[in-house]
């Protein structure tokens, strides 16, 4: 009896397989020790080891006895959750029923900074037609650029499935790596003068909104956006379903199910299943690299797009009544990291410079902007190509 | 340029502009509601107890 019928695992390793393991080992890594996006990483990650071991079970595999297919797990939640879209659109219910629209009321006018910091998705798609790729895999790799896991995760299994855990593991880890990407990018865009400008918005914090406006916003929100972009509404309507959940005041059980049990069961099932896509054969090739540095591309050109938009509104703005470009920024959907992330910027220019409130505003209109940016994507992209 | 890239840059551009003018419909959805549907103070505690024994009176 030979090593292939003792151990055929081992006598099916590859160096592919090796490194796909050490990428496993890699995200679990930055998951527990850097805390990098534990949810999706580890998951990801172990399934990663899952899928990269010969002859896993965890994936179909060929019954050389009877010649017929076993079917793995991990295809099982493919086709049932990825390839129908569930997984991520129940993650977007779950999101929904965290988000908290009010600071939005607050400082509507925010609300363009999270279009202005989609301009990376679109750049980067151009770029990706430029290096060969076709319009569908360009926009699935652009969307990337949305800062968001689902939005991602939905385009990119319509339009490039053979691209989605590239596209997957460079959307979850840029969104950790935010604190590192933003900072240098907004430091070379903006002076010191600028950076310490102080928002005049300190009026609006206290300003109460209503709860009936914040229930009647999901809802009218929901019908303009099917009515303008119908093949919008899973993205969007999911999303202002969980937030109509949260904010109805009679299902706070619901909510609270929604934001914890469905949000960590889904999560759960998402982050392995997406492994699947990990194999070595599609995972170890060129197109893996150059979609991780377009993903930082995308990213890098979002807080570009946002701050000079900035900048550019204060040309028309009177002293006294600018805007801090580094809001701008916060245009992206990692929330609330990057509102954060500026607001540390701020306090370390000047500590009484309190940018919390609109970072956060515009944080939330990046939510808001990084799924319609989707769905615009959703509805042009099979028109056109 | 070749097709591809000149669809790329219709979608770039249309997308761009469609994103900007969803975002400012819902900046004006914002401010309809918060006019329409404005905050309204809760009366307080003593009020509210005064209003109903009126009411109680006037039905005796």
């Amino acid at each position: 009896m030979g090593l292939e019928e003792l151990l055929p695992a081992i006598a099916g390793m590859t160096w592919q397989h090796l490194v796909m393991i050490g990428v496993g080992l890699i995200l679990i890594y930055l998951a527990i020790a850097k805390n990098y996006e534990p949810t999706l990483l580890l998951p990801m990650g172990f399934g990663a080891i899952l899928v990269n071991i010969p002859l896993s079970s965890a994936l179909t595999q060929i019954d050389p006895a009877t010649g017929q297919a076993v079917e793995g797990v991990l295809n099982v939640f493919f086709d049932a959750g990825i390839a129908t879209e569930i997984f991520p659109l129940l993650i977007f219910i779950a999101i929904g029923a965290m988000i908290d629209f009010s600071p939005l009321f607050r400082n509507p006018s925010l609300l363009l900074f999270g279009a202005a910091a989609q301009f990376g998705i679109f750049l980067t798609m151009m770029f990706a037609t430029l290096l060969g790729y076709d319009i569908r895999e360009a926009a699935s790799i652009g969307i990337i650029g949305a800062a968001d896991g689902p939005t991602s995760i939905v385009v990119a299994s319509r339009f490039a499935p053979n691209l989605l855990g590239p596209i997957s593991v460079a959307a979850y880890s840029y969104m950790a790596l935010v604190p590192i990407i933003q900072p240098p990018v907004i430091r070379l865009l903006t002076s010191r003068k600028e950076r310490l400008i102080r928002m005049s918005s300190a009026n609006h914090n206290n300003k109460r909104i209503s709860k009936k406006a914040l229930i009647a916003f999901p809802i009218v929100i929901t019908i303009a956006a099917g009515i303008i972009a119908p093949s919008s509404l899973s993205l969007i309507g999911f999303l202002m379903f969980g937030n109509l959940i949260r904010e109805c005041g009679v299902l706070n059980k619901l909510s609270q199910s929604a934001q914890n049990e469905l949000s960590s069961l889904v999560t759960i099932l998402l982050g392995i299943t997406i492994a699947s896509t990990m194999t070595a054969d599609r995972f170890i090739r060129t197109d893996t690299l150059i979609i991780i540095a377009l993903g930082l591309f995308a990213f890098i050109f979002d807080t570009f797009g946002g701050v000079i938009f900035a900048k550019f509104l204060n040309l028309f703005r009177k002293e006294g009544n600018k805007i801090n470009p580094m809001i701008g920024a916060c245009g992206i959907s990692a929330f609330p990291m990057s509102a954060r992330v500026i607001h540390q910027m701020g306090q370390k220019e000047d500590p009484y410079n309190y940018l919390l409130m609109p970072a956060i505003s515009a944080n939330v209109g990046g939510q808001i902007g990084s799924v319609v940016a989707g769905g615009i994507i959703l509805t042009l992209v099979p028109l056109l190509a | 340029m070749t097709p591809t890239i000149q669809t790329a840059l219709f979608i770039a551009v249309v997308g761009l502009a469609g994103i900007f003018v969803f975002m400012s419909f819902f900046y004006l959805i914002i401010l309809a509601l918060d006019k329409y549907l404005p905050y309204q103070e809760e009366k307080p505690v003593e009020e509210f107890i005064e209003e109903i024994s009126e009411e109680e009176e006037s039905e005796e």
